[in-house]
């Protein structure tokens, strides 16, 4: 009530603030009047009483809420983990690229450590050595079953050996293990593989993954411990679901993992160009090949590299053959580039456009997939029909039915495109459904466009429903961001019969949506079949056994090279690949004579050959077929899902007495992910606007009252005297 | 000239812009509240072995439980998911914990100021129960935590068979957004099949 005197007392400098102050006040009080209100509509029980007060602690120490089970945790436990350097060293000879990276773990710490690093590798990479370095002394990695590797690691390292362990967890995924790092010191391993670098539309290329995105874990948890370093636990879809989620550094963290490249390109021909779109390279050009740095020296890995190089116009390789002889067989690569048809199809085309929402495509991601799929609606032409589907927990269309392309529809789709905003899990499965159901049987050409990071952990799962529901579409994937899941995208495409891209940035967008509008309006090669000749041998004791993987040759869209691997006890003089080019047979003979030799061939054939036999696997002759993948694993040192490398050194050098720390290497978060988007999803935001609506609302109402006084004050209280006539009608007893 | 144009928007403007606002507030709580009656229905059917009835032809989301508090007279249709869309129908069931009628860590959201208003009124030792399409599990509240959200990146998934109950704190704040969020736990106690 002091407030009344208080007017009272200011009321010589006018009446206006008389009024004024009055109706703040009463607005003050009906404010509060009203927030009483409105929080007993839902105050159903009793109001607690005062000495009921919850017992509440403030968790400032997430320990507090249980040792280990947090899905993610503060950045003071990653300070105990292992430092990680990475050198990779490439060398690049046509079409082959040697690769070794060194992953040194250093322990600053006083304890002894294992250091446990979950790290991407290309997904046609065949790893097929490993060596521990301690110091001056190098232990060669041996190829063993999975268990027995890892049995023979968990011995040496319970002994207080060094030892080291390779193993892969997907295709692209591998873990590398490392026991008894000494305090204060570092200890390398060494990892090399080969690959089979892209060859599109008469430019070469190669993409080394650096980071693992955290991938959406779907399915039900069942806890049966942490059977690896990661932070989600295994669920019934994705069993390994902790061994493929390395915990992510929170933003601002002071870690930093460090990789240094260094890359020997001998192409083989001259060369017009070679850059790398995400990263500052340093290109030396020697007599013969190009030698590339990167022009920082090192990189966080946080982002795949990728690297271009594009012979002049017309010097584009054709055909190629490459050779290796080993233990009596001869091993193949081919590579013919069939040629290009004018003619266009002109089918009507029933084009369904499915879009990645989820929390991990969140920043930059999103703004390239709107901006691609934007670019994708301009490409339709009247005739065609189109949906647009996005997924993130759930799926939702556009429109119930593909509709027909007219001005109306495509200003919807815009619309809808335009406002797709990222947030929430990667439920794809449902979306991949969504995309396949409800095929028209007419013979449009029905073609599906996936937009991605494919940052999920159950890729066999979709990688069956494609398959299954396939039907007459085709699927093509779209890899968004800086770390894509590039054997998501690879194998996707694979079995919905299409082909991929990537997109890394925003600039690139417009070129990399061309390329692949280019291949999906064109016609392709379809049915390939090779036909290997009779073997025009005079020893009569060798048959035509020739073993060539892939068996079943994927279609080949415009400007796709056809690739195959072969193993002969005698190659063929010439082979003839026919196949269907719109509506019309064509084959072609190549002579395998005059191939160049190379180290490795047998490597790549063997990496073939594993990874589609892992597409046939099925349950009824799974044992079968996992052994065969053992045996050419084990022939060829390979690393597989079935296969690991380990390196055990002699002499413990852990005393006994003294424990083994172990911590998982933190990995970078993705460049340009929204962390909150990934990780902040756990907890929703749970108030609404209502109360401050409410609040304004009155404000406002009260607002206008004050001014209707206050004009109504200056109409009757115009004059000098009038206001203590005024005053004294209003104006309370200060004593009351 | 400018009287009239002050007139007007004092005596229309203003009180209609506050009008809407109040229509705005009301609006969040109106939808609160009829939600809820509509999703009983839904519910019904769920319980009568229909999987994800959507309570509404155009919902993105559908009911998949019941989380009632017996001494406080509570009842409220859980819906799957918790993205905005869904919680402002009613308390969301997490996606990636664990579905409810089973074994382990169930976490539920609620707006602090509409469905989950009454977890200010919950006290260590009460009893809560979640109904499921399976099920009818009872629990005890074992405790009760604020968190800051800046420091605690996600909910503790363990092996417990738990209810984890999440609202924004403070309860009376004005504006929504803020860090705090109000955690309470309750341990499993027994669970009843349904008649």
């Amino acid at each position: 009530m002091s407030i009344y005197p208080l007017i009272s007392n200011k009321l010589r400098s006018g009446p206006r603030l008389f009024f004024a102050s009055t109706g703040l006040s009463l607005c003050f009080n009906l404010t509060m009047i009203a927030l009483v209100l409105f929080n007993s509509i839902y105050a159903e029980a009793n109001p607690i009483q005062q000495d009921d007060i919850i017992a509440t602690d403030i968790v400032s120490n997430f320990d507090e809420l249980g040792h280990g089970s947090l899905l993610f945790k503060h950045a003071k436990q990653y300070r105990k983990a292992a430092q990680l350097n990475i050198d990779v060293v490439m060398n690049i000879t046509g079409m082959i690229n040697r690769v070794s990276v060194t992953q040194s773990f250093s322990n600053t710490t006083d304890d002894w450590q294992e250091g446990v690093y979950v790290f991407p590798l290309p997904e046609n990479a065949a790893v097929d050595h490993m060596r521990l370095r301690i110091g001056e002394r190098i232990i060669e990695g041996q190829i063993k079953e999975k268990q027995e590797a890892k049995k023979v690691y968990q011995q040496a390292k319970k002994q207080g050996k060094q030892a080291a362990l390779t193993e892969q967890e997907r295709p692209n995924l591998f873990t590398t293990s490392v026991a008894n790092i000494p305090p204060h010191e570092t200890v390398k391993v060494e990892i090399e593989y080969q690959q089979i670098v892209d060859y599109d539309n008469g430019v070469f290329s190669l993409r080394f993954p650096m980071v693992v995105g955290p991938r959406y874990i779907p399915g039900k948890q069942h806890i049966d411990g942490f059977a690896g370093s990661g932070w989600a636990l295994n669920t019934d879809e994705v069993t390994d679901a902790a061994r493929i989620t390395p915990p992510i550094l929170p933003p601002g963290s002071q870690r930093k993992n460090k990789v240094s490249l260094k890359i020997n390109l001998d192409a083989g021909l001259s060369l017009e160009k070679v850059h790398s779109p995400y990263h500052d390279i340093e290109v030396d050009k020697q007599a013969g090949h190009y030698e590339i740095l990167l022009k920082q020296k090192t990189t966080l890995a946080n982002r795949d590299f990728e690297l271009i190089w594009q012979p002049h116009a017309g010097d584009e390789p054709k055909a190629a053959l490459f050779t290796e002889e080993m233990n009596g067989d001869t091993y193949a690569l081919i590579m013919l580039v069939p040629p290009i048809v004018k003619k266009a199809e002109t089918l009507n085309r029933e084009i369904i456009y499915v879009i990645d929402t989820s929390g991990s495509m969140g920043g930059q991601s999103i703004i390239q997939a709107r901006a691609a799929l934007e670019l994708a609606l301009t490409r339709l032409k009247p005739g065609d029909r189109f949906n647009v589907i996005q997924f993130n927990s759930f799926t939702s269309k556009l429109f119930n039915h593909a509709e027909s392309v007219n001005a109306a529809t495509l200003e919807q789709a815009l619309i809808y495109v335009r406002s797709l905003e990222a947030g929430g899990g990667t439920e794809m499965a449902t979306a991949l459904h969504a995309a396949l159901t409800n095929q028209s049987n007419d013979n449009s050409l029905r073609q599906i466009i996936f937009m991605t990071d494919g940052s999920i952990g159950n890729e066999q799962a979709l990688f069956e429903i494609i398959q299954k529901e396939l039907g007459h579409s085709r699927l093509f994937t779209v890899g968004i961001g800086s770390a894509p899941n590039s054997h998501f995208m690879r194998r996707a495409a694979n079995f919905g019969r299409g082909t991929h891209t990537h997109i890394g940035k925003l600039d690139e967008v417009q070129t990399r949506m061309q390329n692949l509008f280019e291949k999906i309006e064109n016609p392709i090669l379809k049915d390939i079949t090779i036909d290997w000749g009779q073997i025009n041998s005079t020893a009569k004791n060798i048959a035509p056994n020739i073993e060539s993987w892939p068996q079943k040759i994927s279609d080949l869209y415009r400007g796709e090279p056809l690739l195959i691997t072969a193993k002969a006890k005698q190659l063929p003089n010439e082979i003839n690949i026919s196949g269907e080019v719109a509506k019309e047979n064509w084959s072609s003979k190549l002579t395998l004579n005059g191939g160049q030799t190379r180290q490795g061939i047998s490597i790549l054939w063997a990496r073939n050959k594993i990874a589609a036999l892992m597409e046939q696997k099925r349950d009824n002759e799974f044992e079968s077929i996992k052994q065969l993948i053992i045996d050419t694993a084990l022939e060829h040192h390979l690393v597989s899902k079935f296969t690991s490398l380990v390196a055990v050194d002699v002499t413990p050098v852990r005393p006994l007495d003294k424990n083994l720390d172990s911590h998982a290497i933190p990995t970078h978060l993705p460049v340009g992910w929204d962390h909150n988007k990934v990780f902040g999803q756990p907890f929703p935001a749970t108030a609404t606007n209502a109360r401050l609506n409410f609040i304004i609302g009155i404000l406002l109402i009260l607002i206008t009252s004050i001014l209707i006084l206050y004009l109504h004050g200056r109409r009757y209280l115009g004059s000098p005297i009038a206001p203590t006539v005024g005053v004294r009608n209003i104006n309370p007893n200060p004593s009351s | 000239m400018i009287h009239t144009f002050k007139k007007v928007l004092i005596v229309f403007l203003l009180p209609l812009c506050g009008l809407w606002f109040i229509g705005q507030g009301s609006y969040i709580h109106a939808k609160a509240v009829v939600a809820q009656l509509l999703l009983e229905t839904a519910w019904t059917d769920t319980l009568s072995g229909n999987k994800e009835v959507k309570p509404w032809p155009w919902a993105d989301t559908w009911p998949v439980a019941r989380l009632s508090a017996p001494t406080l007279g509570i009842s409220r249709i859980v819906l799957a998911g918790a993205s905005g869309s869904s919680l402002a129908f009613g308390p969301g069931h997490l996606f990636g914990s664990t579905p409810p009628g089973e074994n382990g860590n169930v976490v539920i959201s609620g707006h602090r100021d509409t469905h989950f208003s009454f977890l200010e009124n919950i006290k260590k030792g009460d009893h809560l129960e979640l109904q499921s399409n399976k099920k009818t599990s009872a629990y005890e509240v074992t405790s009760i935590q604020i968190i800051d959200k800046t420091k605690v990146k996600a909910i503790p998934a363990d092996s417990e068979n738990k209810l984890i109950l999440i609202t924004c704190y403070p309860f009376d704040a004005i504006q929504s957004g803020g860090p705090l969020r109000y955690m309470i736990t309750a341990r499993f106690k027994h669970s009843f099949i349904l008649s």
